[in-house]
């Protein structure tokens, strides 16, 4: 296959043969250990690619789909295997920042658990035999103007997906297309409906909003914006730490999320009495009726301060909703909003980049489960979803399915629905395809393949394709869509939007809607004694991402819990009831029921019980069996997400929770800081003498800062950092008995009160200490000091005595109990950085500061004679951070970024008091419980 | 008054007692059924370790924190208890304490024994025990040398010097003896083999005169090894950063702590041997009384021991050495920190009754006591410091798995097998050397009379 | 009582204990011996390979350069294997019908890679970087010997630990004009070493090379 594919500078055409180049990297491919044989044979290649170096990594700007939208990356490739995906710091939305999700895709592309030939009755069948199948369902459906023909899809933000769909529907007038997307903005779209009298998305400018006033909408948690928002959050922050403008965070929620973490001012309440609040706020400012039922104390003094706050602030404030809530509460939301003047300042509107329809709509996935259970689907083609698990009980999608004499699942797993459906076809991985999606802000990203297909697989467009009657390949298809757009200066747009990931300027100008109807109220909340509160997975999301080893053991933000999903209840709760952490609970709402582990958190609302989606114990597939329990199971319809009149009981049982930190208050220490203002100084012991020669670095030596009051806890450092440094997985038994590999941890801490707690989070990779116990205590130098002021870890001189990590006040070292790396299939051999050692059995491992990074900048700033510039180096976790709370650099050069972090007067070091001279240093939290500034 | 008994039989009798146990063992059913059990509990041993290298230190119960565990602590518990053979031989010998030769040989040959259990579990601990010698300073083509700041290279000398200065001490003690079971032996096979051990062995003047060279040399040198061993050793801990190990008490505390544990296993041995090979006359009430008066002073020293440590901590106050000293006192572990405290401190009172210390029973039962809590106090001291270091997001429990446990069994299984062949086949008290003392004690008798 | 042992018992002993010790020392030297030994070391052993390839008649008769095959050896870690079409720009012309070229034609008919086995090899958690001890003038005679001679490739130095580190030690003796680091023959040079004498303390000095930074661990392993 002959496919032009753009790399980044300098742009030029790039032809390879996939296998051949596969064979080659296979060889060059670096795996200490018991492989060491492995590359006894070189294999050139025999028509060499042009502008492929071996050895040498090339970038290329991509994007991966996630819920419909784009996520923007740069992937890089050594000769023709990716095996890192970094944020696109060009991208006008993301500006580089990257979220867990887009971290994990690249073994998402590598998962050998995916699925790699075509199924007809969970039978193996040909291609061929698909495409005889769906020529005989044409015969049919163009008799019947393709009656019967149902398609459901995903959230859809593609032009040329969206192209092919209109496409087939204009063909075929009676066929009809759903969509399935379980967390979406439904109800924020509907509120715009409402109000605007169009459906809308809302996009909060957080870089302009001085005061954010967040109901329960957890904005820097996980979710297709959690990267640009992130980011631009963090600008703000960081402009009012120079003194610029003011950041404030309310945050009233029922279960402490990350963004209640990083809130100046939070309010732990019940979901049900959101509506109050906003109708509370909406009272205050004059835009809507007294809210139905009277206020609590602790709410009335939160609205008081929130009212204090948005007054001060008028056109840079905003007040947020979670998009779990009812349509009414985000319709007055937004009429707050105009009156702070927010739209078109903190708030802006464009016109939907996804579309997913309310539950009573025709082209909602419940008229369309009605509709089977109504016999009225004959051919029902599911394209990327998976209904047979992520849609609510309450469907019973699994039975309706069987009444429909001809069902399709294309998709890249064979899951719940694969396995209910007569076809099943397996699809390419966006990092193995040809499409375009537009990222959240409506820019679109033109998505193209790192590798090719290494499985008998095809892309959702040629899958789609066939029922047109054709058979384009995806890359014919999605230049067809743009040369059609773009008319006579195809090539060069094409061209250029390749190099740069994205369409330059493809971003929707926003609109300024009129308000239409300003009469709308919130109904009057259902005083439940106990309520259940379904939430989105912070790492799994929804079940999608289940098969990911990497994100499966990527620690929940909060609870630091792995491989599994807990039910979470407030401390007060638990001792009522008698619960302990771990303990088996059985949740009931109206007639459904599940059973899951409880765990215990501060900050969680006494009569809530939070829950998370994506797990389930008879989920189907390699890697999630039998983990948590299916919050799906709880959902009666698809539109609420809390659920009123909740039980609760227990079961006796004792179940095993894999949490990377048992113990997350921080009982007095002073690990978090915190200062009062941006500009005080933060409490320091007085460095200890040292027996110690003093030594005396010369440039470059390397260091680390991290910004406490940026750290938002959203873990894409942890992942980039498994991606980068070849980190193995281990899995939930091992997790559970403390010996997870993870080179960067996120700490969890609570302080004070166990209802309104303030909770913060603390990176810890390794400290590189200049007075490093490790050092001293290994007896066979496999661990020492280098001249740019690193602390080497040498895996093929350890012989894991273990001292090390004994010694170590951090505890930042993994030591490989097992042989974690040896048994890796072929495909996860081919996805390591062949650039970091691959650690074999009873070696000790940390973090080397992406000591290769370091060492491959030295070697090209050499070879360009000229000194390691500032910049240069970015480790992996500080260029995966989406709110730059990591700055690594030259400690002695006085210029450098990371030099003018530490000169700030929040800089100290964790556990001074051990005088291990640490070069990784943190910048203390600028205190919660402050006035407005 | 005398050390040993005498006999009807005079000087040969002696000789006859104790040799004929090696030549003609008395009681072979008795010996055979424990030689079985530890055969079993060497299998144990054998299976332990096959495991462990084949799967990889995993099949342990450490994790991170705890990154040592049960090897460790027993690795410093069995060098401890191989302190006593040294100290009972080399310094009373030069300190002219004749009762010793009752006790010495089997003594030292316990220490070797424990010395050889304890040098096998930090090999067996490694994460890549085939790369052992790594450890030892030797000329490679990596030109990379061991790193001598490391507490782990100096165990690495002072376990392997103890073991060859024990080995050689040993050896050199029972030549006289070896020799005259060669005599005394009918048995052509027996013969032989203690011909070879006796490596020519006359008894000439000459012979006497450079055996007690040899001897006395070896003693002196054995001697500073007895403090400087396991002061090395509690650097092991020492020098780690960790509250509740970086203490400066460290190496005084484990010396004593040691001798303490060694002293306790001499005397159950002592009171076994006697009962078991009827050597009342030679291993007399006194031995035990002295032998009790020794574990009553040691073991008051390391009660000593522990209120140093108490008091530092507090007389410091650190905050994070206080919170170590209290969850000791009261947290998941505290039971082995009472285990010690009690096991090694409440029994031992007892000792200040002569009838207690002279009453066979009661001495082994108070000494049984003694070693395990010794092994309390080990297992402490690592656990409790590592499972909640400085940073409360990495504490995390530990628990020693099936295999910690087997592996353990397992080196008692190496200590008892090498033991009990020892008993059955050499002479396990220094004939010799009781014939002088007696002989002595005889001439300064019959100089007081005339 | 009857003699157990004879009397020469003491003096066969004595030689038993003695004949131990020495087969044990005895040990140690071939140990110590064998660690150097060509056979560990695969010092100039040939493996055959699929083409009897001659880096003599090649680079020495014909007196190709080195970066016509090995491409990337300025700019990448990897100095690069030739694929096969580089070999036929040549012999698509001569030694067309050579029986001994059969595999290379192959290969390009077929499309699969010659499989060389590797001569000049290092183990996985070593990284070395060509381009950079190119563009430090460090020839290519200096790891790989004089290729010019060697009918089939061997390779001709041990890559041990100890040899990388005696030159990262001390590079000044080893360093060259980097416009001449494909050059084989230095024979001259080292002939007169006096007038070359400070060559290495300026190259050290001009390009920053400091030894002591040169032996960190992480230069070599990662």
């Amino acid at each position: 296959m002959d496919m032009d594919r753009e790399a980044r500078t300098p742009p030029h055409i790039d032809r390879r043969s996939l296998l051949r180049a596969m064979a080659a990297s296979l060889a060059l491919a670096s795996a200490a250990g018991r492989r060491a044989r492995a590359d006894e044979r070189a294999l050139p290649y025999v028509n060499a690619p042009e502008f492929v170096v071996p050895g040498k990594p090339k970038w290329y700007a991509t994007a991966v789909g996630f819920s419909g939208c784009a996520q923007p990356v740069l992937g890089k490739t050594y000769v023709g295997r990716p095996v890192k995906l970094e944020g696109n710091a060009d991208h006008p939305l993301t500006g580089g920042a990257t979220d867990v999700f887009m971290q994990a895709a690249l073994l998402g592309l590598y998962d050998p658990a995916r699925s790699q030939a075509p199924q007809l009755l969970g039978q193996a069948a040909t291609w061929a035999a698909f495409d005889a199948a769906v020529a005989g369902r044409r015969l049919t459906l163009e008799a019947r103007q393709g009656e019967g023909l149902r398609l459901l899809t995903g959230a859809v933000s593609s032009p040329t997906l969206l192209r092919q769909i209109s496409d087939l529907l204009r063909r075929w007038p009676k066929a009809r297309w759903h969509v399935s997307e379980p967390l979406s903005d439904a109800n924020r779209q509907q509120a715009a409906q409402t109000v605007f009298g169009r459906r809308l998305d809302q996009l909060l400018r957080l870089d302009e909003a001085n005061v954010v006033v967040s109901l329960d909408d957890d904005f820097l948690g996980a979710g297709p914006r959690q990267a640009p928002y992130a980011h631009r959050w963090s600008k703000r922050r960081l402009a009012w730490q120079q003194g610029q403008g003011a950041s404030q965070l309310h945050v009233a929620e029922s279960s402490l999320t990350t963004t209640g973490s990083m809130a100046d001012h939070r309010l732990t309440v019940s979901p049900s009495r959101i509506g109050l609040l906003v109708a509370a706020i909406a009272q205050e400012l004059g835009v809507g009726p007294a809210p139905a039922a009277p206020l609590a104390p602790t709410e009335r003094t939160w609205t008081k301060q929130v009212m204090e706050a948005l007054r001060a602030s008028h056109g840079s404030s905003v007040v947020t909703v979670g998009a779990a809530h009812a349509p009414d509460v985000h319709a007055v939301a937004l009429l707050i909003n105009e009156r702070l003047g927010a739209h078109g300042n903190t708030l802006t509107f464009i016109d939907p980049i996804t579309s997913v329809p309310a539950p009573d709509d025709e082209n909602s996935v419940a008229a369309l489960a009605g509709d089977m259970n109504a016999g009225r689907v004959s051919t029902l083609v599911m394209l990327e979803v998976n209904p047979a698990y992520a849609t609510p009980a309450g469907l019973a999608f699994r039975q309706a399915l069987e009444k429909v004499e001809f069902t399709l699942h294309a998709g890249l797993y064979v899951d719940e629905t694969a396995r209910l459906s007569h076809w099943h076809v397996p699809l390419q991985h966006d990092l193995e395809s040809w499409t375009d999606a537009c990222s959240v802000d409506g820019t679109v990203c033109l998505t193209q393949p790192l590798i090719r297909p290494f499985y008998d697989v095809r892309s959702l467009h040629a899958v789609l394709d066939r029922w047109a009657g054709d058979t384009r390949s995806d890359h014919d298809l999605v230049r067809a869509t743009w040369r059609h757009a773009w008319g006579s200066d195809f090539d060069d747009r094409w061209r250029d939007s390749l190099v740069r990931g994205f369409v330059a300027d493809s971003a929707p100008t926003p609109v300024l809607p009129t308000i239409a109807n300003r009469n709308v109220s919130i109904k009057a909340p259902t005083a439940g004694a106990l309520m259940i509160d379904i939430r989105p997975d912070p790492t799994i999301w929804d079940g999608r991402f289940a098969n990911n080893a990497w994100l499966q053991e990527t620690p929940k933000p909060i609870s630091k819990v792995t491989w599994g999903n807990v039910v979470v209840v407030s401390p007060r709760l638990a001792a009522e009831r008698r619960i302990s952490r771990g303990d088996e609970l059985r949740l009931e709402a109206n007639g459904r029921s599940i059973t899951g582990a409880a765990w215990i958190a501060p900050g969680q609302d006494d009569k809530t019980l939070t829950v998370t989606l994506g797990y389930g114990a008879d989920r189907t597939g390699p890697l999630p069996h039998g983990l948590g329990y299916d919050a799906f199971a709880l959902c009666n319809d698809a539109g609420s997400w809390v659920l009123d009149g909740a039980r609760l009981g227990t079961t006796g049982k004792h179940l095993v929770v894999a949490s990377t930190q048992l113990h997350q208050e921080m009982d007095g220490f002073d690990f978090v800081r915190r200062v009062d203002r941006a500009d005080r100084p933060v409490k320091k012991h007085p460095e200890a003498a040292s027996f110690y020669p003093e030594r005396k670095w010369d440039s470059p030596s390397w260091g680390m800062s991290v910004d406490l009051d940026l750290c938002i806890g959203c873990n894409a450092c942890m992942v980039a950092c498994m991606a980068e440094n070849n980190v193995p997985v281990v899995g939930k038994e091992l997790v559970e008995q403390g010996r997870q590999m993870h080179w960067l941890r996120v700490d969890h801490y609570f302080e004070g009160d166990a209802n309104e707690p303030s909770s913060s989070f603390q990176p810890v990779p390794c400290m590189h200490c200049e007075q490093a116990p490790c050092e001293m205590g290994c007896p066979v130098n496999a661990t020492v000091h280098s001249h740019d002021g690193l602390n080497l870890q040498v895996y093929n001189r350890c012989v894991g005595t273990r001292t090390c990590a004994s010694y170590c006040p951090y505890k930042v070292r993994r030591f490989n109990w097992f042989e974690n790396t040896g048994d890796d299939p072929e495909q996860l051999r081919a996805m390591r950085n062949p650039d970091v050692t691959v650690r074999s059995r009873g070696v000790m491992e940390k973090c080397t500061y992406c000591v290769q990074r370091i060492s491959a900048a030295r070697i090209a700033s050499q070879i360009a004679g000229h000194p390691i510039r500032d910049g240069d180096v970015v480790t992996a976790c500080q260029q995966a951070c989406p709110t730059q709370a990591i700055v690594f650099g030259d400690v002695t050069d006085r210029a450098s970024a990371v030099s003018r972090r530490k000169a700030s007067p929040r800089d100290y070091s964790l556990l001074e008091e051990a005088n291990t001279r640490p070069r990784t240093t943190y910048l203390a939290r600028v205190r919660a419980d402050r006035r407005p500034s | 008054m005398t050390d040993a008994a005498p006999t009807p039989g005079g000087y040969a009798a002696i000789t006859g007692e104790i040799v004929d146990i090696a030549l003609d063992y008395p009681d072979r059913r008795a010996w055979w059924a424990c030689f079985g059990l530890a055969l079993l509990l060497l299998l144990s041993f054998f299976v332990s370790v096959t495991v462990l290298f084949w799967y990889g230190v995993g099949v342990w119960g450490n994790n991170i924190p705890v990154a040592w565990g049960l090897a460790i602590s027993n690795y410093i518990w069995f060098l401890g208890i191989g302190h006593a053979g040294t100290l009972i031989s080399a310094m009373l010998l030069l300190l002219e304490q004749h009762w010793r030769n009752s006790l010495n040989r089997f003594a030292e040959a316990m220490t070797l024994f424990a010395v050889v259990c304890a040098g096998l579990y930090p090999l067996v601990h490694l994460g890549r025990p085939w790369l052992f010698y790594w450890i030892a300073p030797y000329p490679n083509t990596m030109t990379v040398w061991p790193q001598f700041k490391s507490p782990l290279t100096w165990d690495f000398f002072a376990v392997l010097t103890y073991l060859t200065v024990s080995i050689l001490f040993w050896y050199i003690g029972i030549v006289p003896d070896v020799a005259s079971a060669r005599d005394r032996a009918r048995k052509r096979r027996t013969q032989v083999f203690f011909g070879l051990a006796a490596l020519g062995w006359r008894g000439s003047a000459h012979h006497w005169a450079r055996w007690r060279q040899a001897y006395r040399l070896t003693a002196a040198i054995a001697v500073p090894l007895v403090v400087s061993v396991h002061s090395e050793v509690s650097l092991l801990f020492a020098a780690g950063p960790i509250p509740g190990w970086t203490s400066t008490v460290f190496p005084p505390y484990f010396v004593l702590g040691a001798a303490f544990s060694g002293f306790a296993v001499v005397s159950m041995i002592a009171i076994v041997l006697r009962h078991a090979l009827g050597l009342q006359n030679l291993v007399t009430p006194r031995h035990l009384d002295l032998l009790a008066k020794l574990l009553l002073a040691t073991g008051l020293m390391t009660a000593y021991g522990y209120w140093a440590e108490v008091f530092d901590t507090l007389y410091a106050g650190e905050h994070q050495e206080m919170g170590t000293l209290l969850d000791r006192l009261g947290g998941v572990y505290a039971w082995s920190y009472w285990g010690a405290v009690v096991a090694n401190f409440v029994p031992l009172q007892l000792l200040w009754f002569r009838r207690v210390r002279v009453q066979p029973l009661l001495l082994f039962l108070i000494s049984l006591s003694v070693t395990v809590g010794m092994w309390f106090e080990r297992y402490m001291l690592l656990v409790t410091t590592l499972y909640r270091d400085y940073l409360v997001s990495s504490w995390r429990e530990y628990h020693p798995s099936f295999w910690d446990w087997s592996l353990f069994a397992g080196m008692l299984g190496v200590f008892l097998t090498l033991f009990l062949l020892f008993v059955r086949f050499l002479p396990i008290i220094s004939s010799f050397e009781v014939k002088e003392a007696l002989f002595e004690e005889k001439g300064k008798k019959e100089q007081a009379h005339g | 009582m009857p003699q157990i042992f004879t009397a020469s018992a003491d003096t066969r002993l004595r030689t038993g204990m003695l004949l131990v010790a020495l087969v044990f020392a005895g040990c140690l030297l071939f140990l110590g011996g064998f660690m150097d030994a060509t056979y560990a070391t695969l010092v100039g052993w040939v493996r055959d390979q699929p083409v009897p390839f001659s880096h003599a008649h090649h680079v020495g008769a014909l007196g190709i350069d080195c970066r016509y095959c090995h491409t990337s050896v300025e700019v990448s870690a990897e100095a690069g294997l030739p694929p096969t079409h580089v070999c036929m720009t040549c012999h698509s012309e001569i030694w067309t019908g050579a029986p001994m070229l059969a595999p290379v034609r192959q290969s390009l008919a077929t499309g699969t890679p010659i499989a060389w086995r590797r001569v000049a090899r290092l183990p996985d958690y070593v990284y070395f970087n060509h381009s950079i001890h190119i563009s430090r003038g460090v020839p290519c005679v200096t790891c790989h010997g004089r290729v010019d001679r060697m009918p089939l490739l061997a390779r001709a130095e041990p890559f041990q630990m100890r040899w990388c580190l005696a030159c990262h030690r001390d590079p000044a003796s080893h360093l060259r004009p980097r416009d001449q680091v494909t050059r084989m023959d230095w024979s001259e040079w080292d002939r007169h070493p006096e007038r070359h004498a400070d060559f290495g303390r300026r190259m050290m000095a001009r390009y920053h090379i400091e030894p002591a930074k040169l032996i960190d661990c992480s230069t070599c392993h990662r």
